[in-house]
């Protein structure tokens, strides 16, 4: 696995100023950098959505949601630097709603998604990635609900809006990182028992 | 010990291996986007199914999408090489204009009474449809509902 980079905070850190020069891009009338803007960020919303244990179907549904809505509301984006956290902002508080009206709330098992994968294959490196994702998907099923969602949420952007956040995860905005250092922590001794993490890593 | 960024970093990439977005998500919501006028209600997938033991050239499929106030049951058939015929059902029936958008125009027709309309020779690729308010139907829509695109 790659190791992050000096000057990155996170994961997400590299799209928010691409994100930022497409969005005025298009504001001053380039077509294309639309286009170039929903390819960037439609896989990070992705993930954002289905951290609230949306089923597939609804995920997309969201997503198509949140665009329309940024293209709908683009006045209410003043400054290009937000359109990053705008959108994300959206897409979760929209999960979170139709998570709550009880819509399709995927309770897939891993071993469900297990079977749904293409057998393992193709070449070295490939077979290696597949089963370190495999591993760390098993431990993190393993931690609370709440875990999964923050995790998920945060390896995904880099710094998501704590007000938001507080609500639809139910903790206090004081409380986000507190609860964000115990999960990692929570994780890390999972893998740090499980002999075939550390074998894979090395 | 493995580090914070690096352990996000390993669940980013752990995700996007056991869960990652559909291929053509990003074409799916530009195609929308493509509409002029995004003052319309956007139907929700309410279930696919698949073909029922079918093989072969009657390969059918039904998919239902829900909007406020309408659903609409669409099955896709086979009607020759890279062409499939759409039968849709609008409930409650009504006699609305409907439009099906595809990457190579827009075709129109209008329900009958009981909602029932069809397209015969659509080309496969992404296929989106949408019911406009209509006078005289009666059915009252106040905005028109859309689907989200699908890949015919």
């Amino acid at each position: 696995m790659t190791s992050a980079t000096s000057d990155d905070t996170g994961v997400g850190t590299a799209s928010w100023e691409v994100a930022a020069r497409e969005f005025a891009a298009w504001r001053a009338g380039d077509r294309a950098a639309l286009d170039r803007l929903v390819r960037l960020l439609t896989p990070v919303l992705w993930h954002l959505v289905r951290a609230y244990g949306l089923d597939r179907e609804s995920a997309e549904d969201v997503v198509q949601t949140t665009w329309m809505a940024l293209v709908r509301n683009v006045d209410s984006v003043r400054d290009p630097q937000a359109v990053l956290r705008w959108t994300t902002t959206t897409a979760r508080r929209e999960a979170w709603r139709t998570a709550r009206l009880g819509r399709r709330v995927d309770v897939a098992e891993p071993q469900t998604l297990d079977a749904a994968l293409p057998p393992v294959g193709g070449p070295d490196s490939t077979v290696l990635a597949e089963r370190t994702a495999r591993t760390l998907w098993r431990h993190i099923a393993q931690l609370p609900e709440r875990c999964q969602r923050l995790l998920r949420v945060i390896a995904f952007e880099d710094r998501p809006d704590y007000a938001s956040l507080s609500t639809e995860l139910g903790i206090a905005v004081g409380s986000i990182g507190p609860t964000r250092g115990r999960c990692l922590d929570k994780l890390r001794g999972l893998l740090a028992a499980d002999p075939e993490w550390s074998d894979q890593r090395d | 010990m493995t580090d914070d960024v690096t352990l996000l970093r390993a669940v980013h990439d752990m995700y996007d291996t056991m869960d990652p977005p559909p291929a053509d998500l990003a074409d799916r919501v530009l195609f929308t986007l493509q509409l002029e006028d995004l003052e319309f209600e956007l139907m929700r997938l309410e279930e696919a199914l698949q073909p029922a033991g079918a093989r072969g050239p009657e390969t059918a499929s039904t998919v239902t999408f829900s909007a406020e106030s309408l659903t609409v049951m669409v099955t896709v058939s086979d009607s020759g090489p890279h062409r499939r015929r759409i039968d849709g059902w609008i409930a409650p029936g009504g006699a609305l204009r409907v439009e099906l958008r595809t990457p190579r125009g827009v075709h129109e027709t209008q329900a009958d009474a009981d909602g029932r309309f069809a397209f015969a020779e659509v080309p496969s690729g992404l296929v989106q449809i949408m019911i406009h308010p209509t006078t005289g139907a009666e059915v009252p829509l106040h905005r028109p509902v859309v689907t989200p695109p699908v890949q015919l």
